[in-house]
């Protein structure tokens, strides 16, 4: 029938409060829409960044009893089908000082087989990029940056480096004690340690730890010879790098038993990552093989109980808290929709009270209760749906510009709404999904419908007569 | 009056009794078995004391409430409606079709203008696109209804700008609108003035020789009363026969 579209426009035309409704659902279904892109931005971006510091799967060894047989172990995964390339690591916790004293995470690799595993090559820093970053606190290194060669890579630990190194830095600072002939072993820290302040190139610092063979303490001393940025933040503040072998060597790592130095861990590189679970169990069946054949067989693996992990399991914990603080954000916002939802309940709910004469002309003129119910029904979803539409636009211009509009903001106040020191992420990320879009219409529209729905059945329960009866 | 005799009512009312329910448990008998026959183009001045049962009387003809007990039967040409099996449907049909409501309170709607308050029944009545398609003719019987109640020219304004008795003329032309077979009046002089309220009489009996709608009305005038084809006068919830020109004999 015709009155309900030709009624609903009257009313509404002329009125201001109903669209104060509509409003507050525009509102909340931007800012449910808006947060779900950035926080699913977020997601894609942080597992991006965290994935490039790690490999595809790792080997871990038992802090207490390392990983022997080197060789062995890195010919043995080889073997298996679908693993490209596979490097060895030592992983150590240790204080530091310089001028003031901070811990870090120090990871001996070998420079060649990292680069072939991790995307090491892809955010160590020329001496160019390292000045440009210091100039510049929140610069990134772009993301189409050529990975840098891997002779170049291994060139930073080289003897010849560390020279150079140290004859620039004893032309600026003369008097440290240490000679050109033999410079101490090399360390490439994060860009972040450089940016505040701790170290700076040329450094060299005292670095001390545990063995976890003698558990005596042990330090030595490390010359700062390049950077990098892996674009999480706290990896940029606490990571170093140095040659597997120079920290092997600092940290005792001499196995008797097995005559052979002690890794912390193996990274592997598959050919297809979705394949990681199918080529851990089967990396993880023929290490176990091996670790139990006869001692003199030539395949060997000494006996030791390592953890076979994906980066993904690694880091389980860390996407798990990203994807549940998306979950409780979008809880906290639909209450904003579901409030929005009251005002268009208690806005009609008003307007049938206001209108309860109306309602009885229009039923005393041959309305039915139903079509009167629908009346009332079919504004609140007007409403609701005209505010979850604008909602959804507006939405999606601000996402498409979000990053334009924060620069606005940023003139205008000198305020960062989005410090990309603290998120690490120069833009502030967003990606736009379908579900997310359904996940903020559907329950628009169905608190709309329960807040319409109420006072649609009171219109319909008025009795004419009551409703006619006094001016 | 031989020409109304040979015609069939319009409407016709056999024992119709309407009670209320009350809060000490007995029951308030408004109307006690009352009968009624309207005629077509029949004008009936119904008068009585307030509190009588006269509005009862015109909510249970008009389809608004429904009678404890009794029937009536509502006949256009061939057709006949009985009040006892009519679907909530067919009440809404004849409401808007059949009847036409004049209140004392006029009751026009606010938010529309005088000839959209005018055209309201026929918004009702049709789909979205037959109404559409007839627009531009609705909106021509509705100003010249207007028109004949006097209000040419006032269409676009707001119910709210009009005086009393105008807002009576525009919720006659309502009522009229649907070219109803019976047109109730309950009281509809009864919040004005007796100068305007002459003036909406002398409008409901030109009205009543134009069109061949059938009247009731429901006032306290006698001038009005007398004028009327008949006259009922309603006492204890039926109809007293009274008066030496009314050839109702009941
Ligand atoms: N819904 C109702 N419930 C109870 N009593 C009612 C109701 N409607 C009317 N009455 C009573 O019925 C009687 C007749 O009322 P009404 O038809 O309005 O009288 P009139 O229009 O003749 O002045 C009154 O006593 C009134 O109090
Ligand atoms: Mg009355």
């Amino acid at each position: 029938m015709k009155y309900h579209d030709y009624l609903t426009r009257r009313y509404l035309s002329r009125r201001w409060a109903p669209w104060a409704a509509t409003v507050a659902v525009a509102l909340g279904v931007f800012s449910l829409l808006t947060v779900l892109a950035v926080m699913e931005g977020f997601k894609v971006e942080m597992r991006e960044r965290i994935r490039g510091t790690l490999s595809h799967l790792v080997i871990e060894a038992d802090p207490f009893r390392g990983l022997v047989g080197e060789d062995q172990l890195l010919r043995t995964i080889k073997s298996i089908d679908g693993v490209k390339a596979a490097a060895p690591n030592v992983t150590t916790l240790a204080l530091y000082k310089v001028g003031v004293m901070d811990h870090c995470v120090l990871r001996g690799i070998e420079p060649a087989a990292e680069c072939q595993v991790s995307d090491l090559a892809r955010f160590i820093l020329s001496d160019d990029e390292i000045n440009e970053m210091l100039k510049d606190r929140f610069m990134l290194l772009p993301a189409d940056r050529d990975s840098m060669p891997v002779e170049q890579v291994e060139q930073l630990f080289s003897l010849e480096r560390r020279r150079d190194v140290l004859r620039w830095r004893l032309q600026e600072d003369p008097g440290s004690g240490f000679s050109v002939d033999s410079p101490p072993k090399p360390i490439i820290v994060g860009i972040e340690a450089l940016r505040s302040g701790r170290l700076s190139m040329g450094d060299v610092v005292q670095v001390s730890s545990y063995s976890p063979i003698t558990l005596e303490p042990c330090s030595d001393n490390f010359l700062v010879v390049g950077a990098f940025q892996s674009g999480v933040y706290e990896q940029d503040l606490r990571w170093a790098y140095t040659h597997i072998r120079s920290l092997q060597d600092t940290l005792e790592l001499w196995d008797d038993e097995a005559e052979d130095m002690r890794l912390s861990g193996i990274s592997i590189k598959l050919d297809d990552y979705s394949q990681a679970d199918r080529i851990k169990g089967e990396i993880r069946r023929e290490v176990d093989r091996r670790m139990f054949l006869d001692q003199d067989h030539p395949d060997k693996i000494p006996l030791r109980s390592p953890s076979f992990e994906t980066w993904e399991d690694k880091r389980a914990n860390l996407i798990k808290a990203v994807e549940i603080e998306k979950r409780i954000i979008s809880v906290l916002m639909l209450l904003i929709v579901a409030f929005a939802a009251g005002m268009i309940f208690l806005i009609l709910m008003l307007l049938v009270i206001e209108k309860e004469r109306d309602l009885g002309v229009l039923r005393a003129l041959g309305a039915t209760r139903s079509g009167v119910v629908s009346l009332v029904l079919r504004q609140g979803m007007f409403l609701c749906t005209v505010g979850a539409a604008v909602g959804l636009l507006a939405g999606w211009i601000f996402l498409e510009n979000i990053n334009g509009f924060h620069d606005l903001v940023y003139q205008w106040t000198g305020l960062r709404l989005f410090p990309p020191n603290v998120y690490y992420l120069e833009r502030i990320p967003m990606v736009l999904r379908w579900q997310d879009i359904l996940l903020v219409s559907l329950p628009t529209l169905v608190f709309g419908f329960f807040g319409s729905i109420l006072p649609a059945i009171r219109a319909g329960r008025h009795d004419p007569i009551k409703a006619l009866h006094h001016e | 009056m031989s020409d109304l005799s040979t015609s069939l009512p319009v409407i016709s009312a056999r024992k119709l009794v309407k009670s209320f329910p009350m809060a000490n448990g007995s029951e308030l008998k408004v109307l006690q078995e009352l009968d009624l026959q309207i005629e077509e183009s029949e004008m009936v001045a119904i008068v009585g004391m307030s509190g009588v049962g006269k509005s009862t009387l015109l909510h249970c003809l008009g389809l608004l409430d429904t009678p404890t007990t009794g029937e009536i039967t509502y006949r256009d040409g061939d057709r006949t409606w009985r009040s006892t099996d009519l679907s909530e449907d067919d009440r809404c049909q004849l409401r808007n079709h059949f009847i036409g409501f004049v209140f004392q309170f006029f009751h026009l709607l606010p938010d529309l203008n005088v000839l959209e308050n005018v055209m309201l029944p026929t918004v009702i009545s049709q789909e979205t696109g037959e109404w559409n398609r007839n627009r531009s003719k609705l909106e021509s019987r509705g100003e010249s209804l207007l028109e004949r109640v006097g209000l040419k020219g006032r269409e676009r304004q707001s119910p709210g700008t009009l005086s009393g008795g105008e807002r009576q003329r525009v919720a006659i032309a309502r009522a009229l609108m649907m070219s109803p077979k019976l047109l109730l009046c309950d009281e509809p002089t009864g919040n004005l003035d007796s100068r305007t309220s002459e003036s909406i009489h002398q409008l409901l009996r030109e009205l009543h020789q134009d069109l061949s709608t059938s009247i009731l009305v429901v006032t306290h005038d006698p001038d009005l009363a007398s004028r009327a084809d008949r006259r009922l006068q309603m006492i204890d919830g039926r109809f007293q026969n009274d008066s030496a020109d009314n050839p109702e004999t009941s």
